[in-house]
């Protein structure tokens, strides 16, 4: 059976079943309709072979990514409205400029997904404000060691993740 | 081609390389260790860029407005940790995820559009009357399409619409922007909303334009460009670009201003583009390719007294050539 058909099995078993899954978690039948949609187009685009022996579970899985995602736009959006809110007019950046740095903010919000804490605000303190490592420790309360190996496990992950298509 | 990826230990070391580099300011004799280092093998170079791209790729302080930028990705992962702990993980506590955000708020708009795109991409949308729905870089539609009218609604930026009859049972085709309300009778037209006006380029066929009161209605004809604000419709005689030539991924230019032209890139690629005030009045016209912009920009230097000053791969300025 080739991928194509197996996915378009999985569809016709399973699609209300992950609709409704979806809009348990979302509160919303338009969204729910957007990502089981989504699910779907996403296991078509994969190369390999699709496990099928726990349909529901792989289902559920690419899912719960996807929500994640939604939710990321959503929250990032959410905070940096907020921020933008505190500031004075004059310093409001253009519509044009918000798109594009709420953009760039979501792309790295996914890279850095899955860091611990410390090392992630470690990182952000570095990439974002551009302190040093001795002004993160200081602010973090931690040793300059613990930065410099937070700062470069952080880039790693993020190195693995640009490029691990090509491995 | 696995034989040609950096070793995990030799990335590690070029990530300290660069970190080193970063923290120590100018130092030449760290310059120099590091460039033997990169010397050294192949495989070390490889990595040193590729770590590099990355670096800079992930730098937010060379972004204007960036400031926000800790505080949004801090409190943002704090909610989003949050939401997941409640609703994927543990129980079936349930907030209509929605109503949480303002929605008056333009850059919000694409995720409630029925179509939409993002930056650098196009899309092509066979509508239920067979009519062609095309959208350019960063815009947005929404479809309405009921018993009296196919109305489709342009949040922002700009769409193509191929009009089709098959299936049209006396339904009027309709394309509304904040300034007009057009009606599509035959042929193709673009549509564009800018920030202070609505732009309209016909290239086959006729447009009717609604004005905002019942009785004005003027036509649009093929081969015309018209540009719509609060004061009206107006004739635009000589554009200075082809307005559908990115349905075909190209900018066309008639002697257009560079820093329009640099506008124009900069809607198809993530990050700042802009020009020294001494270089936006010079004039280009050429045909240049929108599926690699970075080669476009690469370009320039060749026709114009211009250089790239590129700080990283999203920031991106033209100056005058020394």
């Amino acid at each position: 059976m080739s991928s194509q058909d197996s996915v378009h099995t999985l569809y016709s078993e399973h699609h209300g079943w992950l609709h409704n899954w979806l809009r348990s978690k979302l509160g919303n039948a338009a969204d729910a309709a957007d990502l089981a949609q989504d699910t779907f187009v996403r296991l078509l685009q994969r190369r390999d072979q699709l496990q099928l022996n726990t349909p529901r579970a792989f289902l559920r899985t690419v899912a719960r990514g996807l929500v994640i995602d939604h939710w990321r736009r959503e929250e990032l959006a959410r905070a940096y409205c907020e921020a933008l809110s505190h500031l004075p007019e004059a310093q409001a950046p253009s519509a044009e400029t918000r798109e594009l740095l709420l953009e760039l903010l979501e792309r790295i919000a996914r890279m850095l997904d899955g860091l611990k804490p410390k090392v992630r605000r470690a990182f952000l303190l570095a990439q974002c404000e551009g302190l040093s490592h001795k002004a993160i420790a200081e602010q973090m309360g931690i040793s300059l060691r613990s930065v410099e190996r937070y700062i470069a496990d952080a880039l790693y992950h993020c190195y693995q993740l640009r490029y691990e298509d090509e491995l | 081609m696995s034989a040609a990826q950096p070793s995990a230990t030799v990335v590690k070391q070029a990530i300290q390389w660069m970190l080193r580099l970063r923290e120590s300011g100018p130092d030449q004799r760290l310059q120099r260790k590091c460039e033997q280092w990169r010397e050294a093998h192949p495989e070390h170079e490889r990595a040193w860029q590729r770590v590099l791209s990355l670096h800079q790729d992930l730098d937010l302080r060379a972004i204007p407005g960036a400031g926000l930028a800790l505080h949004t990705l801090e409190t943002s992962e704090r909610r989003l940790h949050r939401r997941q702990a409640l609703k994927l993980l543990g129980g079936a506590a349930l907030i209509g995820s929605a109503s949480w955000l303002s929605k008056d708020l333009q850059l919000l708009t694409d995720w409630r559009s029925d179509y939409s795109t993002g930056t650098g991409e196009r899309r092509s949308v066979t509508l239920p009357d067979g009519s062609l729905l095309q959208l350019n870089t960063r815009s947005a539609a929404d479809l309405a399409f009921d018993a009296r009218q196919r109305l489709i609604r342009l949040n922002h930026g700009e769409l193509m619409l191929t009009c089709s009859d098959a299936q049209a049972n006396g339904r009027p085709l309709l394309v509304q922007t904040r300034d007009a309300l057009l009606e599509g009778v035959n042929g193709r037209f673009t549509v564009r909303q800018r920030d202070d006006c609505t732009q309209v380029s016909v290239s086959a066929g006729q447009v009717a334009l609604h004005g905002a009161g019942s009785s004005a209605l003027h036509w649009l004809d093929s081969g015309q460009h018209w540009s719509i604000d609060a004061h009206g419709p107006r004739v635009v005689e000589q554009p200075d670009m082809d307005a559908a030539a990115w349905a075909d991924g190209l900018i066309v230019t008639g002697n257009m201003r560079l820093a329009d032209f640099v506008a124009e890139v900069a809607r198809y690629r993530p990050g700042f583009l802009s020009c020294s005030d001494d270089v936006a009045d010079l004039r280009l016209s050429g045909v240049y390719r929108l599926a690699d912009t970075d080669a476009l920009l690469e370009l320039l230097p060749q026709t114009l007294p211009v250089r790239l000053h590129q700080r990283t791969r999203w920031w991106v300025r033209l100056e005058r050539a020394a």
